[in-house]
């Protein structure tokens, strides 16, 4: 299996920052969600996998690319796109595209058009005028239209009312089912996450949280509701990310669940009532409030 | 160092179609400010050069502001470093972006002040101290340049423009000062004294100096954070 990018033990510092012993791997034609709080690293990684930004310690290594040494060549097979990105507001979008197609030379005009089209886009129109999710969609369609193996996405969705959210992550999940490209993006809200992506990573005060197939964490995650007392020690077991007691009812949130777990909370004396699925986002902050690797 | 040439050009060409209705601007400016210089009076004299020192700063300023701060100020930097350039590429990109939206108008101005000085009545012993005029206003260009390529806050490259700009008002109380380059002024010939000789080539050096440090040592970072 290839590989889209590999981080081995990654660690950046910034003065108020750091990033710590980061590894993550993405197999090619994956789709990831980078989940984390603002100021958790997520920008500070997708920097990292574009070259932007040298590590301090360790190896990244895109499309076969070892970064920042090679990130010219890798930034020929890369769309990158963040939130904190914009496009010349005095030009329109045809100028725009002219000028990515002339330095990347797998841009596809056809594409382009049928992408114009989807977004609901008017080339023509100086970008000055657009709205904040018609710049982002153009923003997009700059990046899909090169053909890129790997797109990463830094926050595309951030500071977009609900409608263009929402039309944002339609057009993106029906662009992303066309193509096996390998995507990586990052978001403060899991529901855009559940959306599109196959697999799940977390990222909490520079450190990578948790990271898993999307359907796993969902099986393995369950609330467990119980009657009983809370026994001591319970949050210390391996499965439990967090233990509260309500009168005689306890609350766990568990990133471990299996057929045997009810038999040994019956040996401390509680009984199962029942269990249920759990959100991304209440896994999210679990998994935080947990602190440990899920 | 392997540079890509044809993402520079491009690059460059960029810059040069963002800011070209403007540069012209200048240049009319200028066009109008040498016209005065041209009348031959004490009083449109005074007029057209101070006029022509004002265009001059603002062409400066606005090739800097606009290339560097302002596409910092509205993240469009960040777009343009997300195209597959390196930190050189990009280094080269912007000082021949700047170099070339500042030049243009900077020489074509040059050029029209010596033909002014040398085809009119004007006295030609302007010759040299328009030189010496038009010498710090470069100078003033590298310094500011390097600064804004070198911080991050808009706050201290505004500062180091203005400061590096208004300078030139000390800078020609202190020519006004020395015998050598004053006395010649009024001369109807073009007369090349040592201390004007001497701080044009000063002023020019420090100009590349600062311009190849500056392109140096942003040109040798890894990676752009």
């Amino acid at each position: 299996m290839s590989l889209a990018f590999s981080l081995s033990g990654i660690g950046k510092r910034y003065p108020h920052f750091a990033l710590q012993d980061v590894s993550l791997d993405l197999p090619e034609g994956q789709v990831m969600g980078l989940v984390g709080v603002n100021g958790a690293g997520k920008t500070t990684l997708l920097r990292l996998l574009t070259g932007l930004a040298a590590p301090d310690a360790g190896e990244v290594v895109v499309l076969g690319h070892r970064l920042p040494q090679g990130q010219v060549a890798a930034r020929r097979e890369i769309g990158f796109a963040s939130e904190d990105m914009r496009l010349y507001r005095s030009q329109t979008l045809r100028w725009h595209m002219d000028l990515v197609a002339a330095i990347y030379p797998g841009w596809r005009e056809d594409y382009a058009a049928e992408l114009v089209r989807r977004f609901d886009l008017r080339p023509q129109q100086v970008l000055g005028g657009c709205s904040h999710g018609q710049r982002v969609k153009a923003l997009l369609l700059l990046c899909l239209a090169r053909r890129p193996r790997l797109l990463l996405l830094d926050e595309p969705t951030t500071g977009l009312d609900p409608v263009a959210r929402l039309e944002v992550l339609e057009a993106l999940a029906e662009v992303l089912r066309d193509e096996r490209r390998s995507v990586l993006f990052s978001s403060h809200n899991t529901h855009d996450v559940e959306q599109l992506a196959d697999a799940i990573a977390f990222v909490h005060e520079g450190r990578l949280v948790a990271c898993a197939d999307r359907h796993a964490f969902l099986e393995r995650w369950r609330r467990v509701l119980c009657q009983g007392a809370l026994p001591a020690g319970l949050d210390a077991w391996p499965e439990v990310a967090v233990a509260r007691a309500n009168g005689s009812l306890v609350e766990l949130k568990v990133r471990d669940w299996h057929p045997g777990l009810p038999a040994r909370l019956a040996a401390q004396g509680l009984t199962v009532q029942r269990d249920d699925p759990m959100s991304l986002e209440d896994i999210f902050v679990s998994a935080v409030r947990a602190g440990a690797v899920a | 160092m392997n540079l890509n040439i044809p993402v520079i050009r491009l690059l460059v060409a960029k810059d040069w179609h963002l800011f070209r209705k403007q540069l012209a601007v200048y240049v009319l400016a200028g066009l109008v400010a040498l016209c005065f210089l041209g009348l031959g009076k004490p009083w449109a004299f005074y007029v057209g050069s101070l006029t022509l020192i004002i265009v001059l700063v603002s062409a400066a300023c606005f090739s800097i502001s606009t290339s560097l701060v302002v596409e910092r100020k509205e993240q469009t930097l960040a777009f343009v470093m997300s195209l597959p350039v390196s930190p050189a590429d990009f280094t080269v990109a912007k000082l021949a972006g700047n170099l070339l939206t500042f030049l243009v108008p900077f020489l074509v101005l040059l050029a029209g002040t010596l033909g002014l000085v040398l085809f009119t009545p004007l006295p030609d012993g302007l010759f040299v101290y328009a030189l010496l005029i038009f010498a710090w206003l470069l100078f003033a260009f590298a310094v500011s340049w390097a600064v804004a390529m070198s911080v991050e806050s808009e706050g201290w490259a505004t500062f180091g423009m203005i400061g590096s700009m208004v300078l030139i008002n000390p800078y020609i109380m202190a020519l006004a000062q020395v015998p050598a380059i004053s006395d010649r002024v009024r001369e109807d010939a073009v007369v090349w004294t040592a201390p004007a000789v001497a701080i044009l080539a000063t002023l020019a050096a420090l100009a590349l100096a600062i311009i190849a440090a500056t392109t140096w040592h942003h040109a040798r970072k890894p990676a752009f954070y």
